[in-house]
């Protein structure tokens, strides 16, 4: 859906469309700050069709943003949803790497996917949305991405891109000087088979030693009005099953954490719930069928991909929850100027009755 | 006595119910699993898992993961899973072809990793829906 298709004003000599438009893009504008902009409007000079016309025009756009907003909203909970379903497998799955990973405590293991080599290398996987249209949420994954691509470049080392999305794709495309792997899409609801082509693509890259290092950037989702862009390492896997940001500070994967939707007095709110999962020993009888090093190396791709789609899955939730927002404080906007408007229009239609009442009766007086 | 079967995927649980039997695609073989089977833990294969549920055997396409076995509980953890019923014969048959033709054309190690990794997943497919049940 693109503005294009509105009716637009032609008289942009005062209050345009494009100071109208402004809202969408830059993030700092999402904080209301209406007082403000109404007071730095210059005066509107149009004619009453004008008026009328544009009046109608920011109708349309606020009934848009208003139906974005609402449609953003619900996909919310479809993501939400997606979370919720793919509880079972990471729960399991974190126990299970928990307790083999007690098991080899004190061997010495050589699995290819938690080999720390010295790095040469690093790939990049950006993940961003595929539409605009929602804040500074692109945006911030973007520039946060090149400065990290400017870290590397300080530390000399060589970086690759795997970008996932299509706005991160235009950015990449547009810049030919920054070398990309690969460009990936992102569908409406990530699945494991984005999150398996995204996680072939990085297990090939670092098994065949291309990369000694793997980052994913993606959006973390804090709350419906918070997200932030952050750094995780992907590869290589550390085998306590923990995960490190670029400071080396460690997750712990036995906290699962999700985020609700639920609606608090008529109104959306999220809730992020903190889930310490319970890690059961296993029955000391269980016996391994085959070496627990080739049975880490079956869990760690597991462990890879639930990685990467929970990412995908978060980045959508920002996604829609920035858009959400942005679209909010467009609407709120557009219902702004649509008072002033009809405030100017009413005004200048009683001037215009007034003159010609004036003109009447100064005509019915000439003639007496 | 009566023997659960639980595969799950990132996305959604594939199957959960009581099953007979089944034939599980393990890295080191094929094992079959009955009920009060000793309880062990194994990687699993990119390959196909038979369950014989009401005297009936069906197949499923499992795309590698891992599988805990114990108290009659069977846990499947796989990346992806297929019913021989939701895979469609003819897009399988062209994948594998696809799959065999990009192994032939895959020249950097990097390449032959992937090529045979999606051939392995094609030709399972196609497996699965001409096993023989």
């Amino acid at each position: 859906m693109s503005c294009s298709n509105l009716p637009v004003c032609r008289d942009t000599s005062s209050l345009s469309f494009g100071s109208f438009l402004n809202p969408f893009r830059p993030p700092h504008n999402a904080t209301p700050n209406n007082p403000s902009r109404s007071s730095s409007v210059t005066p509107i000079h149009c004619g009453l069709r004008e008026l009328r016309e544009r009046i109608d025009s920011v109708k349309n756009t606020q009934k848009i943003t208003e139906a974005m907003k609402l449609v953003a909203a619900a996909k919310v909970r479809r993501a939400q949803e997606a979370v919720v379903n793919g509880r079972p497998f990471s729960e399991t799955l974190v126990e299970v790497l928990y307790n083999i990973n007690e098991q080899l405590q004190n061997e010495d293991i050589d699995v290819p996917l938690i080999k720390v080599r010295p790095v040469k290398k690093v790939a990049l996987v950006v993940v961003t949305g595929d539409r605009g249209l929602c804040g500074g949420f692109n945006n911030n994954i973007i520039k946060k991405a090149e400065a990290r691509i400017a870290e590397l470049k300080t530390l000399g080392l060589d970086y690759t891109i795997i970008s996932v999305g299509k706005k991160g794709n235009a950015y990449f495309l547009r810049r030919p000087y920054i070398p990309v792997d690969r460009f990936l899409e992102g569908g409406s609801l990530p699945t494991a088979k984005e999150a398996q082509t995204i996680a072939d693509d990085v297990f090939s890259l670092f098994v065949s030693e291309e990369v000694d290092k793997v980052e994913l950037l993606y959006t973390k989702f804090v709350s419906l009005v918070k997200s932030d862009p952050v750094i995780h390492t992907l590869l290589p896997l550390s085998p306590r099953g923990e995960i490190c940001d670029v400071n080396g500070v460690c997750v712990d994967a036995a906290e699962d954490e999700f985020f609700r939707l639920t609606t608090k007095e008529g109104k959306l709110t999220v809730e992020r719930d903190v889930v310490r999962t319970e890690t059961a020993s296993f029955s000391p009888i269980l016996q391994f069928e085959q070496d627990p090093v080739q049975i880490l190396d079956a869990l760690l791709p597991l462990y890879l991909n639930s990685q990467i789609l929970r990412a995908l899955q978060e980045s959508l939730a920002s996604e829609l929850a920035s858009r959400m927002s942005a679209m909010s404080n467009a609407t709120d906007n557009a219902m702004e100027l649509k008072k002033n408007l009809s405030i100017v229009y009413n005004r200048q239609r009683q001037a215009k009755i007034t003159g010609e009442i004036l003109e009447i009766v100064a005509g019915a007086d000439a003639l007496v | 006595m009566t023997l659960n079967l639980c595969v799950l995927t990132p996305n959604r649980i594939v199957w959960d119910s009581e099953v007979k039997e089944i034939i599980l695609s393990t890295n080191s073989g094929q094992i079959g699993v009955l009920p009060n089977h000793a309880p062990i833990a194994t990687a699993v294969d990119i390959g196909i898992l038979r369950i014989r549920f009401n005297d009936q055997w069906l197949t499923m396409a499992l795309m590698g993961g891992f599988a805990r076995i114990g108290n009659n509980e069977i846990t499947i953890l796989v990346n992806d899973a297929e019913k021989s019923s939701d895979i469609d014969p003819q897009e399988a048959q062209q994948t594998l072809e696809i799959a065999e033709a990009n192994l032939r054309k895959a020249e950097s190690k990097r390449q032959t990793i992937e090529a045979n990794l999606a051939l392995r997943r094609a030709r399972t497919r196609v497996e699965v829906i001409n096993a023989i049940s």
